[in-house]
Formats: structure tokens, C-alpha cells, sequence
């Protein structure tokens, strides 16, 4: 038992390392930067000046863009990248070569993931500081380790979610078309520019679906002072729902590297 | 001829290409239909032509995205397919072959927005009453002109970098705050403005407002004003592209760096 943990344990560690590797032989690390201090703060910008324009000039109106979206930004690491990973190595040709070994799948399906969890925490705090630099948010009453908490967990369970889309990148020809529809679906239903209730009703339920809604709103929460246990419901939502995307995600991803052995398309591309 | 025949034959390419591949509109549009829907709650509510402003904005914002997406991706796919060597080796020019492609974009990106604007009255039923139709599609045929040119533009940088995919997702944003697709660029900070200037679309989207919206108040320069100098920018673009195109063309060639992925 404890051979099999450690062996786990260390397929973990090495996906991880790799996958951060892997990403800098790939990217180059000036670009990378870029990324991480550049993407956000257009983002921001865009929909600070849709709200003005729009008549929301007042301190609230902006803080409430603004935060929304530097917590969303944490999609382009947690959604975006994490989605890639099934269709990178399927692209490189490198897909079989993974899943014939014996390495426990789990261990490897999640530590591949972990790199993004620093690169999500990274972007979301630098996007918060724009918030605060360049569009003025008022953090004075920000409850700092409740925030902190937020953008821990969402992180995780965003990249938890991201995890569930790769799985199903497993199965299609490329996972860039569902990595591109979910990196932005969190602009319109998550509450990030506007309140859910604004959504038709019917498609409200749907919103709720995603660790983001809640991390949207915990954040503001916090960043007008609320504590870890006033936005404790909040943090046991995005725990949920992030911990039902891994084991949804590993289960499809087992289903469907069953499904690619059993019918020889594994590389299928 | 040959070069007519090389763009042709491109432009042919890269519509075979789409055919056997459709599903690569998607990444395109996305984010622009998201915008808009977002810009058309956003908006609601609110008195005046803010419907149309977003739905133009969300237009031209899917064209641009097609046009980034399309020039990144159009040596991008090359490389990654192998097939970069045989293009250069060809007797035509390199940027014939991206102006084909350029071309192809160009009219898929009309594909684009107009999918935008039936989405908006079907689903939000927005009224889209255009005051001259006439004048609006010359600007719109126009800014899809500089959209393409600028294209053209980025493509010749793309050429040097294997991380294109990575410089236009970066390059979505700044385009549509810079432009000022769904606001005028008057509320953007006052040093951003010769930035937003120099950018063609800046004046296209202006002089589609000023075909498309009642009593609307742009730039100073008027409508034949905005296409004029859109006109002029485009052009520019274009003379620079053939200029980088040749360097880059040269300087790959030399450095034997040409597919190095």
C-alpha cells in the first residue's frame, strides 16, 4: 500500500515538474511574462470603459467590473491551458507514448494540472493589483486572508473544471475549440460584468454550474470586508463543485482512453 | 499573372482548407459574441442607439479576431503541417501567398459579423435599422480592407515566431480597447489617442457609425474623412507588409531558421 502511494505520489510530482518544463521549452519566458502582465489589464480595461460608457461612473459600478474581471482572468491558465493538455499531446504525438505506461492515472491526470494552479493564483493577484492601480478599486477594507482563501480555492476549482474539458479533448480531434468557448463562457454567466439575475432566468440555474459564479462573488464579498466565515458557504461551494469537475473529468477521461484502447483511435488526429 | 495565379491559388487553398475544417470559426467568434452579449445587457435599459453600437462593435470585433486569428495561424499551420519549406521554395513570393490567404480571411470575417447581427435580432430582437444602408456597407467593405491589410501586417512578424497562437490571444484585447469598438475612444485616457489613430480600424468603425447611427456625433473628419484616411493607413500597412515580408523572407533564408518549431 504505502509502494503504491509512493509511486503515486512521485508520478504526481513528475507530471507536475514536467508540465512546467514543458511549458518553458515550448513558450518563451519573456512571453510567458507578457501573458502573465499584460492579458489581464486589457480585459479590465475593455470593460471598465463598456460600463462608463454604459453611464456606470461611480466607484461601485467600476470596482464591481473590475474585480469581476481580474478574478476571471484566472481562466486563461485554469481553462485555457489546462483544457490543452489531452489535445498537446495528441498533437505532438506523444499521447500513446503517456498512456501506455502503467503510472497511476490520477496522480498524473491532476499533476499535469499543477503548474497552472501557481500560474492562475499569479495572474488573478497581478490583475488585482490593476484593479487597484489603475482603476482606483478601494481595498482599504479588503479582509486580506479571505481573500486569499477565494483565490486559492476558485483556482483550484477552476482548474479542477479545466481539467473536465481536457478530458473530453481526449475524444475530439483538437481541444482548442472547447478551450476557446470555455475560456470566455465565464464573461456572460458568471457574473463577472453584470449580476446573474440579469440572465434570463432560464439560463440562471446553468451560471451555478461554474466555480467562477462564486468566485466572483466571494471576492467582492471580501474585498468589502466580509471574513472567511461570513463567505464560508460560498468557499464550500466552489470546493463542491470543483471536487465534482475532477471526479466527473477522471471519470470520463478513463472512459474515454478505454473507449480510444478498445477501438485503436487513441491518436486519432 | 503569376502572381495573380498565386493568389488565387491560395485563396483556393484556404478555402478548401475551411471547407474540410469549419469548426476553427469558432475560436474566431467567440469572444466577440460573448462581448456583445455582454455590451447588449449591459446597455439595456439605456436610452439611444446602444444596441446598434454594441452590435456593430461585436461585428467588427469578430472580424478583427478573424483577421488575428487567421494571420497567426496562416504560417502557424505551416509549420506545424511541414509545409512551410515547400511554400518558400516556390518560385512565388511569400507574400502572395499570405495575400491569398488574406483574402479568403478577409471574406469569411464578412461571415463572421454577420452572424453577430443575426444573432442580435434573433435573439435580443434588436432593432437594426441602418439610416444609409449604402454608405454603410462601402465602410464596411473598406474596414474588412484594413482589417485584412493589418493582417497582412502582423502575418509578416508571425513568420519569425513559433509562438504566433500565443501573440494573438494577447493581441485580441488591446485591438478592441485601442479602437474603441464599443465606446469612443474620447473616454480612453488622452495619450492613448495617436495610438488608437494610427490603428485603420479606429476610423473604420467611425465612419460605420457614421452610416449606421442617427445624429452621431464622431470625429471631425466626417465620414469620406474616416475612409479616406483608412484608406491612406491601409495602403501604409500594406506597403510595409511587402517591405517586412521581403526581410523576413531574406533573413530566414539566411538563418535556416525558417521551421524551426
Amino acid at each position: 500500500m504505502s509502494n503504491y502511494v509512493s509511486l503515486s505520489v512521485r508520478v504526481f510530482w513528475s507530471s507536475a515538474v514536467l508540465a512546467k518544463r514543458a511549458l518553458f521549452s515550448w513558450l518563451n519566458p519573456a512571453l510567458w511574462m507578457m501573458q502573465l502582465f499584460f492579458m489581464s489589464i486589457f480585459q479590465i480595461a475593455f470593460f471598465v470603459y463598456v460600463v462608463k460608457f454604459a453611464g456606470g461612473s461611480t466607484e461601485a459600478d467600476i470596482a464591481y467590473v473590475a474585480i469581476g474581471n481580474a478574478i476571471s482572468s484566472v481562466a486563461y491558465t485554469a481553462i485555457f491551458s489546462v483544457c490543452n493538455i489531452t489535445g498537446e499531446e495528441k498533437q505532438q504525438g506523444t499521447l500513446v507514448e503517456v498512456l501506455v505506461t502503467p503510472a497511476n492515472r490520477f496522480a498524473m491526470f491532476v499533476g499535469r494540472a499543477m503548474f497552472q494552479v501557481f500560474n492562475g493564483i499569479a495572474t488573478v493577484f497581478i490583475a488585482l493589483f490593476y484593479a487597484w492601480a489603475v482603476f482606483g478599486v478601494d481595498f482599504s477594507n479588503t479582509n486580506w486572508p479571505a481573500l486569499i482563501a477565494v483565490i486559492f480555492i476558485m483556482t483550484m476549482a477552476m482548474v479542477c473544471l479545466g481539467l473536465l474539458l481536457s478530458s473530453v479533448g481526449l475524444y475530439l480531434r483538437t481541444s482548442m475549440i472547447i478551450a476557446n468557448i470555455f475560456l470566455f463562457v465565464g464573461l456572460l454567466f458568471s457574473g463577472v460584468n453584470f449580476p446573474v439575475s440579469k440572465l434570463p432566468e432560464v439560463i440562471q440555474p446553468f451560471a451555478y454550474v461554474f466555480p467562477l459564479t462564486y468566485g466572483t462573488d466571494a471576492a467582492r464579498a471580501a474585498v468589502d470586508g466580509s471574513s472567511i466565515l461570513q463567505i464560508g458557504d460560498l468557499l464550500m461551494d466552489m470546493v463542491i463543485s470543483g471536487g465534482l469537475a475532477l471526479i466527473v473529468g477522471f471519470m470520463i477521461f478513463k472512459w474515454f482512453e478505454n473507449l480510444s484502447r478498445k477501438k485503436g483511435t487513441m491518436d486519432k488526429f | 499573372m503569376p502572381r495573380i495565379r498565386a493568389v488565387t491559388s491560395s485563396f483556393r487553398h484556404q478555402f478548401l482548407q475551411f471547407v474540410a475544417e469549419p469548426q476553427w470559426l469558432i475560436p474566431n467568434v467567440i469572444l466577440p459574441f460573448m462581448i456583445t452579449m455582454v455590451a447588449l445587457i449591459m446597455f439595456s435599459g439605456q436610452q439611444g442607439n446602444f444596441v446598434l453600437y454594441a452590435v456593430l462593435g461585436g461585428g467588427m470585433m469578430s472580424m478583427w479576431g478573424n483577421t488575428l486569428y487567421s494571420s497567426g495561424w496562416s504560417i502557424g499551420s505551416d509549420r506545424f503541417n511541414g509545409t512551410l519549406e515547400q511554400i518558400l521554395v516556390t518560385p512565388s513570393k511569400l507574400v502572395w501567398i499570405i495575400a491569398g490567404r488574406s483574402v479568403w480571411n478577409a471574406l469569411v470575417g464578412i461571415l463572421n459579423g454577420v452572424l453577430i447581427f443575426v444573432i442580435a435580432v434573433s435573439v435580443y430582437d434588436a432593432d437594426l435599422t441602418i439610416r444609409d444602408p449604402m454608405l454603410f456597407f462601402i465602410a464596411f467593405f473598406v474596414t474588412l480592407l484594413s482589417l485584412s491589410m493589418l493582417g497582412m501586417l502582423f502575418c509578416s512578424a508571425f513568420v519569425l515566431t513559433r509562438q504566433a497562437s500565443v501573440l494573438t490571444n494577447g493581441l485580441e484585447y488591446p485591438i478592441y480597447v485601442g479602437t474603441g469598438t464599443m465606446f469612443p475612444i474620447a473616454i480612453l485616457p488622452w495619450w492613448t489617442n495617436p495610438l488608437s489613430l494610427s490603428l485603420g480600424p479606429t476610423w473604420g468603425i467611425d465612419a460605420i457609425r457614421y452610416a449606421a447611427l442617427d445624429n452621431y456625433d464622431g470625429f471631425s473628419t466626417g465620414y469620406w474623412g474616416d475612409v479616406g484616411i483608412m484608406l491612406a493607413l491601409s495602403f501604409f500597412y500594406l506597403a510595409v507588409a511587402f517591405v517586412l515580408f521581403g526581410v523576413v523572407e531574406k533573413k530566414v533564408r539566411v538563418d535556416g531558421s525558417f521551421v524551426r518549431y
